[in-house]
């Protein structure tokens, strides 16, 4: 048996051990180096490009495997992006995004979208609608998994995981036809207050302005809570249970632990995921906020997404285009700085 | 064992591609038949090929042109970003392109600007008549740059400007006569027939009473709805209900008083309607039902007679047949004095955009006096009621009135003219009504009621807005005001009348300081594209 798995050793991992041994050699050697500077000049030491070079030429073929992924994104992230001229276009379709008849306007689009008349109150609901999103939706997960991690009993556990991300595969449509039949005209919450003496018009909760904003982010974080738990309980899975016992032996409660001992464990990730979705903040995707869309609360429920879904629909591209770029600029804009702040804080970032 | 799976997945694969690009291909080649016209239209899956319909192969007898009918269902159409760029076709029939996409696709020079054609009678004899006859609808047909880039729909039966009617609930009223609970109204079971006329303020009563009381015998009071209708729905909305407050409301909130642009909203009777109405939701009179259903919803809640009164366009496509009779027609609500008021909407019987020919066309002229066969009043019936060698009407001697046939056998009539009828471009106006085609007994009913819906109708100053030919700056001042203005008049009705309390005075006028601008901007726009008009249809009539 043992000899077996010897022998099924792959080549690569070898290969990897060869290496390892190669690259101490070049470290030793460059210490030498950068000790002997002085004296010899000319000496055979590898530069920095020259031992980039050697290693590339060693194992650059293993670039190959990332060459799919970088393909895709190139072709369907970058690719598309020049698109976003047509910001600076009078364009209809048909049109060439670029060439000689392109009708170039300058900033008016973006004059057009930022003289709107309701332009300061989109800004403000995609704003509030997004923060209260987040302040609400990205503690929760984090919690959830703390929580479940600390469930003895495995296949309770297991139960509860399946069940609190079960809802996430609910499909938009349906999640909001569901909330019109709990919430909406005749619904169940409605007949409910009638039946208990409430007035005669019950709740409706979809014609209230005020509760548009609760019913969007509850219903979302209801949807999503137990999904983006998973990567926390990844990451919780990887905490060497020695430290637990180590902790337990010292005296420390349950609670303490999930303190002293999970909770640091995660930060990295908790960090790596807040930037990310901080780079989001402003892009709450438009499909939910138009079915749940009524006369009674498009004062609060029209925000910069659904106004760019507005303007393509009637036509309006260049505008379209713009108000989409602007709300683009603002997320590249939060994402820098969240990541500068996390760097400067927590000595954590993306870059 | 992984290595096969991953094997048949690939294969699989590669065989769906390569399958679905011999489709798509062969598919292309069908179409690429050797036809001297090739149109694009958008019709449904359940409508019959153009191709095999008897009007169109009489109109290609008739004018010795070849045509090809290909098609995109609706939801194709609205999901192709560029059907002008449609590989392969002449025109577009069913276009639907707003004032603002002719004007574009005409001035990057992809359809074709078709007045060249129309300046005298050699290749659209038809519409060079009736442009020559109706001012309005060559004024109509223009684009900013004085261009012409569609033909037109024209159908006037004189329903489109009235797109409601009120209907009540007769046996729920006589339930409550019978119960004697309806003392407070002067009203007898004799009154109850058609033509019902009663103040606002005895329908009130009478709707508190649907409310109260268990009008249906279940034995809950909840479940009746005492009014409904669909807010903001082109047909069977709440404008009529607001005009009786004397204000000549409809769904655009805009109309023409004494030539003038007008905003409803600017009017006191306007709130007045507005602070009614919250009481009215507030007594449970009008249910929030009203405020978030869609059309479907409407209909479908209203089968089985919940509703003890409704706005609609006609209650046989609200209440099922059994139970039709139980629901009689009434005036429009008159107030103290017997004056009833009702606005005018802004839907329009001329219609443009209805077909568009593309420049890449090789015989524009060709193809324009095949389509000008169509406003002939023997084809526009055809192609709006379905062929007469299809049995859409009675037998046609020449010389006399097309008879519509009404019997289908089990198909109901609007089944049968659905699939039959490719609808489009027609010119039927009021003259070909009188003298050439019979109405449908549908369309002849609903000008009776109308007739009796409108008799004490006090307006009679207001008009609806015609096509209206902006310039490229007044395109775009509307593109940047109309939009948010109304969402902001939308947003402020419906919470205001939902709402808890009263609105009061201060709030509206807030309101419409908040808006000022946009009203403003908006009205001199549409008054000046107005006046415009004016002077041309009276210059050249």
């Amino acid at each position: 048996m043992e000899n077996n798995q010897v022998a099924n050793t792959p080549p690569s991992a070898l290969l990897e051990n060869n290496d390892l041994l190669i690259e101490q050699a070049y470290e030793q050697l460059a210490g030498g180096a950068t000790e002997n500077a002085g004296d010899v000049k000319n000496n055979k030491t590898p530069t920095k490009w020259e031992k980039w070079k050697e290693n590339f030429k060693r194992r650059g073929w293993i670039l190959v495997f990332i060459l799919p992924a970088l393909i895709y994104i190139l072709i369907f992230c970058y690719g598309p992006m020049y698109g976003i001229v047509v910001a600076f276009q009078d364009y209809q379709p048909g049109n060439d995004i670029i060439g000689p008849d392109t009708v170039w306007v300058g900033f008016k689009n973006f004059e057009d979208f930022f003289s709107d008349p309701n332009f300061g109150s989109y800004f403000l609901n995609t704003f509030l609608l997004c923060i209260l999103g987040f302040i609400v939706g990205f503690p929760l997960p984090i919690i959830v998994a703390l929580l479940l991690n600390s469930v003895r009993p495995k296949k309770i556990k297991k139960g509860l995981q399946i069940l609190y991300y079960a809802p996430h595969f609910i499909s938009l449509v349906v999640l909001v036809g569901m909330m019109k039949l709990i919430f909406g005209s005749d619904g169940l919450l409605d007949q409910l207050s009638i039946k208990l003496g409430g007035d005669a018009q019950g709740l409706q909760l979809f014609l209230k302005a005020e509760a548009f904003r609760p019913l969007f982010i509850f219903s979302g974080n209801w949807q999503d809570f137990g999904w983006s738990a998973i990567i926390y309980l990844a990451a919780l899975s990887g905490v060497d249970p020695a430290l637990h016992e180590a902790a337990k032996v010292d005296g420390a409660s349950r609670f303490r632990r999930i303190f002293s001992v999970d909770l640091p464990a995660i930060l990295p990730t908790i960090v790596m995921l807040m930037i990310l979705s901080v780079g989001n903040l402003m892009s709450c995707g438009y499909e939910k906020v138009l079915l749940m869309q009524t006369d009674g609360n498009i004062s609060t429920s029209e925000i910069l997404s659904t106004y760019v879904y507005g303007g393509l629909m009637k036509g309006q591209y260049g505008l379209s285009t713009a108000s989409g770029l602007f709300n683009s600029v603002i997320n590249v804009a939060l994402l820098i700085i969240a990541n500068f702040t996390s760097k400067k804080l927590a000595n954590q970032s993306m870059w | 064992m992984k290595k096969i799976i991953a094997g048949v997945l690939v294969a699989v694969l590669w065989f769906a591609v390569v399958i679905t690009y011999t489709v798509i291909a062969t598919k292309a080649d069908d179409d690429e038949d050797a036809h001297e016209f090739t149109i694009l239209t958008v019709k449904e899956e359940t409508v019959k090929d153009y191709n095999n319909m008897p009007v169109f192969k009489d109109l290609a007898r008739k004018t010795g042109k070849d045509v090809y009918w290909t098609y995109n269902t609706s939801l194709q159409y609205s999901n192709n970003t560029d059907p002008v760029g449609t590989k392969g076709i002449d025109a577009i029939y069913h276009s639907g392109f707003s004032n603002l996409q002719l004007y574009n696709y005409g001035r990057s020079g992809r359809i074709a600007a078709i007045n060249k054609y129309l300046e005298n009678d050699k290749v659209m004899p038809n519409l060079y008549k009736i442009l020559q006859d109706r001012p309005d609808i060559a004024e109509a047909l223009k684009s900013p740059d004085n261009n012409i880039y569609s033909l037109p729909r024209v159908e006037e039966m004189g329903l489109k400007a009235h797109p409601n009617l009120l209907f009540i609930n007769k046996v729920w009223v006589e339930k409550l006569i019978n119960g004697g609970n309806l003392s407070e109204v002067d009203i007898t079971k004799d009154d109850l027939k058609d033509g019902l006329q009663l103040t606002r303020n005895e329908f009130k009563i009478i709707l508190q009473k649907f409310n109260d009381f268990d009008m249906d015998g279940d034995g809950s009071t909840t479940n009746e709805v005492p009014l409904s209708f669909v807010s903001g729905n082109w047909q069977g909305n709440e404008s009529d209900l607001i005009a009786s407050f004397g204000v000549p409301e409809n769904t655009e909130h805009k109309t023409i008083v004494n030539d003038k642009i007008t905003f409803t909203i600017e009017s006191e009777k306007w709130f007045n309607a507005v602070y009614e109405l919250n009481d009215w939701y507030n007594r449970g009179l009008i249910r929030s039902s009203a405020f978030t259903q869609e059309q479907d919803e409407f209909l479908a809640k209203g089968q089985d007679g919940r509703y003890g009164a409704f706005y609609w366009w006609e209650k046989e496509t609200v209440v099922k047949k059994s139970l039709q009779d139980n629901y009689i027609m009434m005036q429009a609500l008159t107030d103290e004095n017997g004056n009833s008021y009702v606005g005018m909407s802004n839907e329009l019987e001329i219609e443009k955009g209805e077909c568009v020919i593309l420049s890449s066309c090789k015989d524009i002229a060709g193809l324009l006096s095949y389509f000008d066969k169509f406003f002939e009043p023997v084809y526009s019936a055809q192609i709006n009621y379905g062929s007469i060698d299809s049995g859409a009407f009675e037998k046609y001697k020449e010389g006399e009135m097309l008879i519509p046939n009404d019997d289908h056998g089990e198909q109901s009539a609007d089944d049968f003219r659905m699939k039959n009828a490719p609808y489009g471009v027609v010119y039927l106006p009021q003259d070909v009504w009188d003298n050439e085609i019979q109405m449908e007994s549908r369309a002849k009913l609903r000008l009776e009621r109308l007739d009796v819906y409108l008799q004490n109708n006090a307006f009679d100053n207001i008009k609806s807005i015609p096509n209206l030919n902006y310039e490229k700056d007044e395109l775009d001042t509307l593109n940047r005001y109309e939009n948010s203005l109304g969402k902001n008049i939308t947003s402020w009705f419906t919470t205001r009348v939902t709402a808890k309390s009263a609105p009061t005075l201060s709030d509206w006028q807030n309101f419409l300081k908040t808006n000022s601008a946009s009203i403003s901007q908006v009205k001199s726009v549409n008054q000046a594209a107005y006046d415009r008009y004016l002077q041309a249809t009276q210059n050249r009539a």
